[in-house]
Order: structure tokens, then C-alpha cells, then sequence
């Protein structure tokens, strides 16, 4: 609150750092003053029958915001909010102090059904163009996925609206005598010695010689060994893998802790995790620490299982 | 450290033909994400120096571009930092530097302005690592009046280009020559010194009133007898870009393990500007072999032996093959390039051609292209 009194400000800009879009944000702050809204948020049209995953607003013939519903059974509309709103600054500031006993205090849930029912103006501002949200696992990996398309819809590559980012790395990827490519994005200061299909790669991530990694997000400072396969992996940062290890094999099975966050047969490894040398791992995995051959019982982790090291 | 740096960057060299017509030589992509001049640079950061000159006049465009901010290399800072000196021209008395010697005596004030005892003079078209401490502290033990970094290269090299040194069993240097019809030594001088703040702008003052305008020739050669000169032996990885065959040479050296583990993963990391670009994309249908490529690049085609700089495209079915594919080229389907340096911003229609058959061969096209 004193962070944003201190620029004094007409309006504030509010977003979530988990999509996946470009967006000029002038425009929709001159649809906010044309219309002399207290709120807009950004809407997207969505498939009917996709809306019920989303919290739909419902709106007049001037994108006035007449009543909105939260992941509501039988959606009235098919406009889904993006989780990016302008607000007059009075009005955020009021509603702001007027519910900050309410715990866990949420924009969706609490502030702007306050706004509804103050009566204040609330706006829909309509965008049509990628947007993605990635705060799941699945919607992540396959964000991901399509950034590696041909023509990808949201294209990094374009010269205008580049997309900035904090650069950890610098020198360029090398690609030894033995690799191939395809279909893949790969990060600054990266060495492929083996195969990669279909995937994101980070930076300085290395492959190690006869490696096969496929549909899999590595990212930064991920080590791989020799002879190693990935199928469906995700790595967080600074992993280690041995070598002669084989990830994603063997028939689906519901992961044992959290099957609605670790599916579709994707195995996840968790910052600093380390696997070691000559162990087969199934699908729907989640391993996080450093794990040591004896937590893999005749060299295998069967599918749907959690392992979880601490002392890290 | 106790010391000021100055980057000799003038240099346009016509041994580089038609790449340092749009640039300085120090402006020169490197190993896919630098510039020649990061390197220099990055060795005044890891060796403490507070200040440095950048001493420039010949293209100086796309180098004042790369160094418009000095955040990269630290050097964004409220004492010292780093400055950019191009000829001024404020009287009918001005000049262009007319040699080495030449440039710094005409910024002075900023040799006489500093603090520091010593001053280490650097190139901006060499690529070594380098911690001048180190310098420095020999040439204070050799109770030395300047001291030239040098290096012993392979019997076999063509160092008709170089400036040769002979030193005595002390290192101090007792001859030295300037491109000589026959080389009397194989050590040759790297173009990095280092000398007493105070000494410099008296032999830099003496000589300007002589008329004697370069550092080799004017101070180093001619007073070799009179001063306590000494060579500083290098080990490391050093080699001098300015020509075309060396150019292409030193980015193939980064193809070998040895040399990009030197620079990229040993400390100090070598810093450039940042780009901001997107991950390099690779889509179906590709070979890359013993290459390296730079962020911002889409391959389609196959690469081998080779290096891509930032923002390269290549289409399908094209070969590439031994070859430097400089910043933002665009490579049309069907297109075979060997032993060749592709000039920035090119666009090579499909279907093209190009075999550098007795040495490497220089590509500068500038076909249209069709962008978003």
C-alpha cells in the first residue's frame, strides 16, 4: 500500500507473473478511462464448454460487467478472466482497506465481488490472442510444448514485442560429433552430445553422449550422463542424473500422493534432486533430493511413485 | 588495482578485406555471443581496474553500440568507470590519431586526471584472459620501466604480422621489431603493457613534440635501450584477430573443448552485452555436428563444423559446412556454403552456392527479405 502511494498513482495495473502472453496494456487503460470504469479486467473469449474451468463474467451490450461466476456448472457466457485488472486507484485503496481483516484476501474471491456490490462501474476488456496459464503441471509442460511448433502461436522470435528475460548465461551451445536435433528449443552455454526430440532445454544444461531425451523440459543447470533416456520429464534447476538411467518407462500407474497434480505420465524431478547411475524410473514419478541407490530397490522406481530426501 | 586501463581500439586493419569495412576490428562477433573487445574489457573488470579509456575513431558505430552501457562489465559506477574517446575536433589544429602514441596523448587529461600509479595499455582485437595483477606485480619485482606482455608461439607460425622480441636470459628485452622480413625470434609481442602513469605522459608529451606518433615504433623500439623494458611471458590462450585467416581460426578454436572450457566455465566469465534473445530452434529435419550456435537462432538444415552467431536462420535442405554465419544472416532453402564467413545482416537467397576453395572466403550480400 505505501509502495504504491509513493507514485502517487491514477490507476493500478494488476497481473500474474503465470501467463503466458503479450499484451499492449495502453489499450486496455484507454478502454478503462473511455469508459470511466473503477475496475476492468481483461477477458478472453473460451470454447462454451471450456468456461466451466474458468471464472466467467456476464456482461452488457457496452462490456459492462453485470454479474460474474466463479467455475460456474452452467456458464452464462464465455468470457474468461485473465487474472489482469486495472483499477481506479480510490477504488482500489478503498476496497483495500475495507477488507483487510478478511483472511487470505484475493482479488477473484473478495475484491471484486466488494466492488459489485458497492456498485461500482466494472468493465470487460475483450482480448483476442494467445494467452496461457501455466500454474498447473500439465498446462506448463504443454505450454511448453507449443512454444516448439513451427510457427508456434506465440512466437519469441518476432522482432517487435520481444520478451525480455534476466540472462543467466552467455556463451553459445555446442553440439558434439554424436548429436542430433529436432524439434527442440535449447538455452544459452548448453553442450548436446546425445539425442533430443521435442523439447525444451534450458541453459548450460548438459547431454551426455548416447542420452535420448523426448517431450521434456530440462531446465537450467541439468546434468545427464551417458546413456541416459528421458520420456516426459521435468527438471528444475541444478538436477543431476547419472548415467544409464532410464526416466518415464513402463505402464501409467495414479501417482500415490497427488494424482491430479503428477499425470499424463509425466515424472518430475524437483530442484537439486540427483539421481544416480543405472536405475529405471516409471511414470507419474516425483522425485525431490539427493537420492542414493538404495532408495531404488533392484535399480527400479515402479510408476506413480513419490520420493521425497530431505537433508539437502 | 593501482592501475588505470586504456583499450587501444582504433585499429581498421585492411588485412580483414571487406569485414571491417562497416566496423572496427574490436566490434568483431566472436565465438557466436561476444565481441572482440569483451574480452580486454573483461580482464580490466576481474583485474579491479576503476577506469578505463576505450580509444577509438575508424567505424566506431557499431562499437559505441555495444558499449552504450558499461553495466555489463561493471564499469556503471559513480567514481571512474568507463569512457569512450574518439578524436575531437576543436580547433584547425585537430587531428585524427595518427598511431597509437597518438591517441592517448591526445586524451591526456586522462592520464593527468587519474590517481592511479600505473597504467595498463590493452588491444581491443586480442582474445586471452589475463589477470593484469599478476603483470603488475612482475614488472615491480623486474623494477622494470615498462613491461610488454609477449608469447612464445609455435615454430611453424606465420608471425610476419606480429611485433618480434629478443630478451636476454633476464627477460629483459633487447630487440624488437616490428613485422620483420625474417623473424629473429618466435616470441611475439601480445600489444599489452604496462608503465608508470607519470612515465607514460612524459614519453607520450616528448614524443608528440618530435612529431613521433606510434607506441611501438616511437617509445617502446626507440628507447629499448635506455629504458628497463621486460617481457611478461604469457601461457595462457592469446591470439590477435586482425586478419581474416586469424579471425576464422580463433572461432574454429572454439569448437575444442580445451578453449571453451578456458573461457566459459573457468573463472572470470567473460561478460558482453546482453541480447535478449529467445533459446535457438531447432525443427525437423536437422543435423548439427561439432557446431556452436548462438541464441535467436532457427535451423532447419544442417550445420557442421561450424559457427552461428545470434539470430541466424537457416532453411531447409541447406548445407553449412566449415563455416562463420555472423549476426541476423538469413540463408534461403537449398543453399550450400563452405569455408566461408558469412557477413552480418546478410540474406542469401535459396539455392545459392558458395565454396571458399583457397582459404576462406568473405560473403557480403544484402539480397531483400521479407520480414514481419
Amino acid at each position: 500500500m505505501n509502495y504504491m502511494e509513493s507514485f502517487n498513482p491514477d490507476y493500478v495495473l494488476i497481473l500474474s507473473g503465470d501467463h503466458i502472453y503479450k499484451m499492449d496494456y495502453e489499450t486496455m487503460l484507454d478502454f478503462h478511462k473511455e469508459n470511466g470504469a473503477d475496475v476492468t479486467i481483461a477477458v478472453m473469449p473460451v470454447p462454451m464448454e471450456e468456461a466451466k474451468r474458468f471464472g466467467i463474467m456476464i456482461t452488457d451490450e457496452n462490456k459492462k460487467i453485470t454479474d460474474f461466476e466463479e467455475k460456474p456448472a452452467h456458464p452464462r457466457s464465455n468470457l474468461a478472466s485473465m487474472g489482469i485488472y486495472i483499477f481506479s486507484w480510490p477504488a482500489l485503496k478503498e476496497a483495500l482497506i475495507a477488507n483487510q481483516n478478511q483472511p487470505g484476501l484475493d482479488f477473484g474471491k473478495h475484491v471484486i465481488p466488494y466492488c459489485r456490490d458497492k456498485g461500482e462501474a466494472l468493465y470487460a476488456y475483450e482480448f483476442n490472442g494467445y494467452w496461457k496459464d501455466v500454474g498447473t503441471l500439465t498446462s506448463y509442460w504443454e505450454a511448453n510444448m507449443e512454444l516448439i511448433d513451427i510457427v508456434p502461436d506465440f512466437n519469441l522470435y518476432e522482432e517487435y514485442w520481444k520478451i525480455y528475460t534476466k540472462s543467466v548465461s552467455l556463451p553459445p551451445q555446442y553440439f558434439g560429433e554424436n548429436s542430433h536435433v529436432e524439434r527442440s528449443i535449447i538455452g544459452e552455454g548448453s553442450e548436446i552430445y546425445g539425442q533430443v526430440y521435442n523439447s525444451v532445454i534450458g541453459c548450460d544444461v548438459i547431454i551426455g553422449e548416447g542420452c535420448v531425451v523426448r517431450d521434456s523440459i530440462l531446465m537450467n543447470n541439468t546434468v545427464i550422463g551417458a546413456g541416459s533416456s528421458l520420456q516426459k520429464v521435468i527438471t528444475a534447476e541444478d538436477v543431476t542424473i547419472g548415467s544409464n538411467v532410464h526416466l518415464g518407462v513402463g505402464d501409467e500407474a495414479p501417482n500415490e500422493t497427488d494424482p491430479s497434480i503428477y499425470r499424463e505420465g509425466l515424472v518430475v524431478l524437483g530442484e537439486g534432486t540427483s539421481v544416480p547411475d543405472n536405475v529405471n524410473i516409471g511414470k507419474n514419478v516425483m522425485i525431490n533430493g539427493a537420492t542414493e541407490p538404495s532408495d531404488y530397490p533392484g535399480g527400479t522406481l515402479a510408476s506413480g511413485r513419490t520420493l521425497v530426501k530431505g537433508g539437502m | 588495482m593501482r592501475a588505470v586501463g586504456i583499450i587501444l581500439a582504433g585499429g581498421s586493419s585492411s588485412r580483414m578485406k571487406e569485414l571491417s569495412r562497416r566496423r572496427a576490428v574490436c566490434a568483431m562477433p566472436i565465438a557466436g555471443s561476444y565481441r572482440s573487445i569483451d574480452f580486454a574489457l573483461s580482464s580490466t573488470e576481474h583485474s579491479k581496474i576503476q577506469r578505463v579509456a576505450v580509444l577509438t575513431q575508424y567505424n566506431a558505430r557499431s562499437l559505441s553500440d555495444h558499449l552504450s552501457s558499461s553495466k555489463w562489465w561493471n564499469f556503471g559506477r559513480k567514481q571512474g568507470g568507463m569512457f569512450l574517446f574518439t578524436p575531437s575536433f576543436a580547433d584547425a589544429d585537430s587531428n585524427w590519431y595518427r598511431g597509437t602514441a597518438d591517441a592517448m596523448a591526445q586524451n591526456i587529461e586522462f592520464l593527468k586526471n587519474s590517481h592511479e600509479p600505473y597504467v595498463v595499455i590493452t588491444s581491443g582485437d586480442c582474445i586471452y584472459k589475463l589477470d593484469y595483477n599478476e603483470v603488475l606485480e612482475y614488472h615491480v619485482n623486474k623494477r622494470a620501466d615498462i613491461t610488454v606482455v609477449c608469447k612464445e608461439m609455435p615454430e611453424n607460425a606465420n608471425i610476419e604480422r606480429y611485433g618480434t622480441i629478443k630478451m636476454d636470459e633476464d627477460d629483459r628485452i633487447e630487440e624488437m621489431e616490428e613485422k620483420p622480413l625474417v623473424a629473429q625470434s618466435n616470441i611475439i609481442s601480445c600489444g599489452i603493457y604496462i608503465i608508470r602513469r607519470r612515465q607514460l605522459i612524459e614519453l607520450l608529451e616528448k614524443s608528440r613534440e618530435e612529431g613521433r606518433f606510434d607506441f611501438v615504433q616511437d617509445i617502446l623500439i626507440r628507447y629499448r635501450g635506455i629504458k628497463k623494458i621486460y617481457g611478461y611471458r604469457m601461457k595462457n590462450y592469446w591470439s590477435n584477430i586482425a586478419s581474416v585467416e586469424d579471425y576464422f581460426n580463433t572461432n574454429m578454436d572454439f569448437l575444442r573443448k580445451e578453449t571453451r572450457d578456458y573461457f566459459f566455465k573457468q573463472y572470470p566469465e567473460v561478460h558482453s552485452k546482453v541480447a535478449d534473445l529467445p533459446p535457438a530452434k531447432y525443427n525437423v529435419g536437422v543435423t548439427v555436428k561439432n557446431s556452436l550456435l548462438a541464441s535467436g537462432c532457427i535451423v532447419n538444415g544442417t550445420v557442421e563444423n561450424s559457427v552461428l552467431f545470434q539470430k541466424a536462420y537457416i532453411g531447409n535442405n541447406c548445407v553449412i559446412r566449415n563455416s562463420l554465419i555472423l549476426n541476423d544472416v538469413y540463408i534461403g532453402d537449398n543453399t550450400y556454403i563452405e569455408n566461408c564467413i558469412v557477413e552480418s545482416g546478410g540474406t542469401i537467397q535459396a539455392n545459392s552456392y558458395y565454396k571458399g576453395e583457397n582459404g576462406v572466403k568473405i560473403i557480403v550480400e544484402k539480397g531483400e527479405r521479407f520480414t514481419m
